[in-house]
């Protein structure tokens, strides 16, 4: 394991002050409502704004809509989105790892098919992971497809799937047939989401909202073409996914808008002795996580696979994501509310509410231990 | 970026000289000849120093990658002392290098030391190895400015003195002491020096974080509980996590930082680095010893070479919360606008 020191070169820090002009002009400060890292809303007439930029699935070849550029330069664009608290909300999965997996692993049908539109900033994507009992041990899926004319039919439940509601793919891991060893035999479907025989539960959040939803699939109908990748490769597939998706800005970031408007709100607080410890500890930390994480961008270009290093990022920075939440809330003396009329307030009663989730989503923070743990070095 | 020969010889020198009984033995005698011949003989303590004033030439970025490799190994010598603080001053100054060991004035709250006359006297407290070097060098007070002094050692009445880990932090007493004096050129100031210091210690506490990181792994996969390594239960596992990762995120930092020092301002950097640094001579050291039991705490088992340093060298030249203080107050004057361009332009941005 090594993080080597890195710094944006002359391009990367152009493409950095273009994104915050664009957002500066886009969604001006006051003219809209930030949200908390990746859990910010949706607005699909910002991502294909965004798009239109060339920066929705950026680091995806061209001759797919995509603008062949690195994940360094994928790494600089979401950091100021996240920052920012820009509703990414409807192509961020797309743009984070559907699209990414799709090209991995995709024939060249599902390619032209899907990653054009993801490029567009069009085409939306849940994960279709978890199921009842199966969460962390993720290989134990229940969701089961078997052969049907020309494809497969699908039967299962999967759970906590954000945004099964309004957007339009998600990729379902299932078995697809019985192995002894039960990493073998797993398969990942592309799957419409408004596919027959496929219904949509919502299961309200503890903050009222409901992206959150449980997906029963009874006998939906999948043609051979979706099958993503190799019948049978879903593990290996799934395992390469999740590390797309461990180790970026959007696992330290969360609760980053919530200080910065506590800054703008609070400047007399935050220059006060305490404000000042407070202000020094996180920006810290934020520096070092962000070398760590923009570290782990450049191995990925290099063509390296850092699943330890993205694994300790990950884990790190969401523990710290909170821990940003319990030092803010030890310095102000107020009762949040989501209708504040005060914006700092109205994140901070977003922030309470959601923290939990951050070291659970993506892989709990024990589970990221353990696969760490193994890969340590002596 | 630091030549890997460099790197591989430093790591060859150090493990070979600076055994667990060699550190028993530094902390019991306050010097460790044979480890000081040894890298002098390899130019380490002047890497940094340009050749012309008697250095062994090198990067600042060189001179940190093997002050960071040497905290890993506890070298009980003034090597930091002597590459980037009473060196790095004596160089800027225009005064001759000593060939042996140097140290430095850190700079202490009830320190006397001044000029008088064109002499030296004073009081100054806890100065590294102050009195097995060969020359100390000390930014004084004179009118409006500053000074630095090159004062031989030998010239002073020794009181000894140690911090937690057994090295020595001695109290040197002039009176009326020669010493070269030449005014402090721009640049060289009693900050400027603090900023070094707190740039050497946590480059050490990387260097240390990371060598307790491995021990405790090695020590955790062997040490068997109920049939099993302990390295398994997941409890544990949070331990060499935690150790990992703090040591990967103040070695990223304290890189980082001497890099930027090379090119210029770097107070933010070496803020950051300092105040991770400190946090994690109190979390990571806590997770390694818990994750040793009793053995840890032990001295014929060398964790307490490293976790004694960490708690040492946290607080010198400055701890966690002043520097956290000092880069928390100059982000609150930046304001909520460069907040996280601070975060990713550093001192480039903002003036800590």
């Amino acid at each position: 394991m090594r993080f080597e020191p890195t710094e944006l070169t002359a391009d990367e820090l152009a493409l950095q002050a273009e994104v915050r002009a664009f957002l500066e002009h886009e969604l001006p400060r006051g003219g809209f409502e930030p949200g908390l890292g990746m859990g910010a809303s949706r607005d699909p007439a910002f991502s294909k704004a965004l798009a239109a930029r060339g920066w929705v699935g950026m680091a995806l070849p061209a001759r797919y809509g995509g603008r062949d550029r690195s994940a360094v330069d994928r790494f600089v664009v979401v950091e100021e989105l996240l920052r920012w608290g820009a509703p990414v909300g409807h192509h961020w999965v797309a743009d984070r790892q559907s699209g990414p997996v799709i090209n991995r692993f995709g024939t060249e049908a599902q390619k032209e098919r899907f990653l054009p539109a993801i490029c567009r900033g069009e085409l939306s994507f849940s994960i279709g992971m978890s199921e009842p009992d199966s969460g962390s041990d993720l290989a134990s899926v229940a969701t089961r497809a078997t052969r049907a004319q020309d494809g497969w039919l699908v039967n299962g439940t999967k759970i906590w799937t954000s945004g099964a509601y309004e957007n339009d793919w998600f990729v379902v891991l299932c078995r697809t047939s019985e192995e002894e060893d039960r990493h073998r035999g797993l398969s990942q479907l592309l799957v419409d989401l408004h596919s027959d025989g496929l219904e949509v539960n919502p299961i309200p959040y503890l903050d009222g909202s409901s992206h959150f939803n449980e997906v029963v699939l009874n006998d939906v109908y999948v043609p051979d073409e979706l099958v993503l990748g190799q019948p049978g490769m879903g593990w290996a597939q799934n395992t390469s996914e999740l590390a797309y998706e461990r180790g970026g800005p959007d696992r330290w970031l969360s609760t980053y808008v919530v200080v910065e408007q506590w800054l703008r709100e609070h400047a007399d607080s935050a220059a006060g002795e305490r404000g000042s410890l407070l202000l020094g500890d996180v920006v810290a930390r934020w520096w070092g996580l962000r070398q760590l994480s923009l570290s782990v961008a450049r191995k990925i270009d290099r063509g390296e696979a850092p699943a330890l290093e993205s694994a300790l990022v990950k884990e790190m920075g969401t523990r710290f994501e909170q821990d940003v939440l319990e030092r803010v809330l030890q310095l102000v003396d107020l009762e949040p509310s989501a209708a504040s009329a005060s914006l700092f307030e109205r994140l901070l009663a977003a922030a309470i509410l959601t923290a939990p989730s951050f070291t659970i989503r993506g892989g709990t923070i024990e589970i990221l231990r353990s696969v760490a743990a193994k890969g340590l070095e002596a | 970026m630091t030549d890997q020969l460099l790197i591989d010889t430093a790591n060859q020198l150090f493990a070979a000289t600076c055994t667990h009984a060699a550190v028993q033995d530094a902390e019991r005698d306050g010097w460790a000849p044979d480890v000081w011949r040894t890298i002098a003989e390899a130019g380490f303590p002047w890497v940094s120093i340009a050749e012309s004033v008697g250095g062994s030439g090198g990067t600042l970025t060189d001179a940190a990658a093997i002050i960071r490799i040497a905290g890993g190994y506890a070298a009980p010598v003034p090597l930091a002392e002597t590459a980037m603080l009473g060196g790095w001053l004596a160089s800027m100054a225009g005064l001759p290098l000593p060939g042996g060991p140097a140290t430095v004035v850190p700079g202490q709250p009830g320190d006397t030391l001044g000029l008088s006359g064109g002499a030296v006297s004073g009081r100054a407290l806890r100065v590294p190895w102050g009195g097995k070097a060969e020359r100390v060098v000390a930014l004084l007070p004179d009118g409006d400015g500053w000074v630095v002094a090159s004062m031989a050692v030998g010239a002073a009445s020794v009181e000894p003195g140690t911090n937690l880990a057994g090295e020595p932090r001695d109290t040197l007493v002039f009176d009326r002491a020669a010493a070269d004096i030449v005014p402090a050129p721009a640049g060289v100031d009693p900050d400027a020096l603090r900023q070094r210091g707190a740039l050497a210690r946590a480059l050490m506490m990387a260097g240390a974080l990371d060598r307790m990181s491995r021990l405790t792994v090695e020590y955790t996969r062997q040490r068997r509980q109920f049939g099993r390594p302990v390295a398994q239960f997941q409890a544990v596992q949070q331990h060499l996590v935690h150790g990992a990762q703090e040591a990967a995120i103040v070695t990223m930092a304290a890189e980082a930082a001497a890099a930027a020092a090379e090119r210029g301002s770097a107070v933010f950097e070496i803020a950051a680095a300092k105040v991770l640094a400190g946090q994690a001579a109190a979390s990571a050291t806590r997770a390694a010893h818990q994750a040793h039991g009793a053995m840890g705490m032990t001295q014929e088992y060398p964790l307490q070479h490293l976790s004694r340093r960490l708690w040492s060298w946290r607080r010198e030249h400055g701890d966690d919360a002043w520097w956290s203080a000092r880069l928390g107050r100059a982000s609150a004057a930046a304001g909520a606008d460069l907040l996280y361009p601070s975060i990713t332009g550093g001192s480039r941005v903002v003036t800590v």
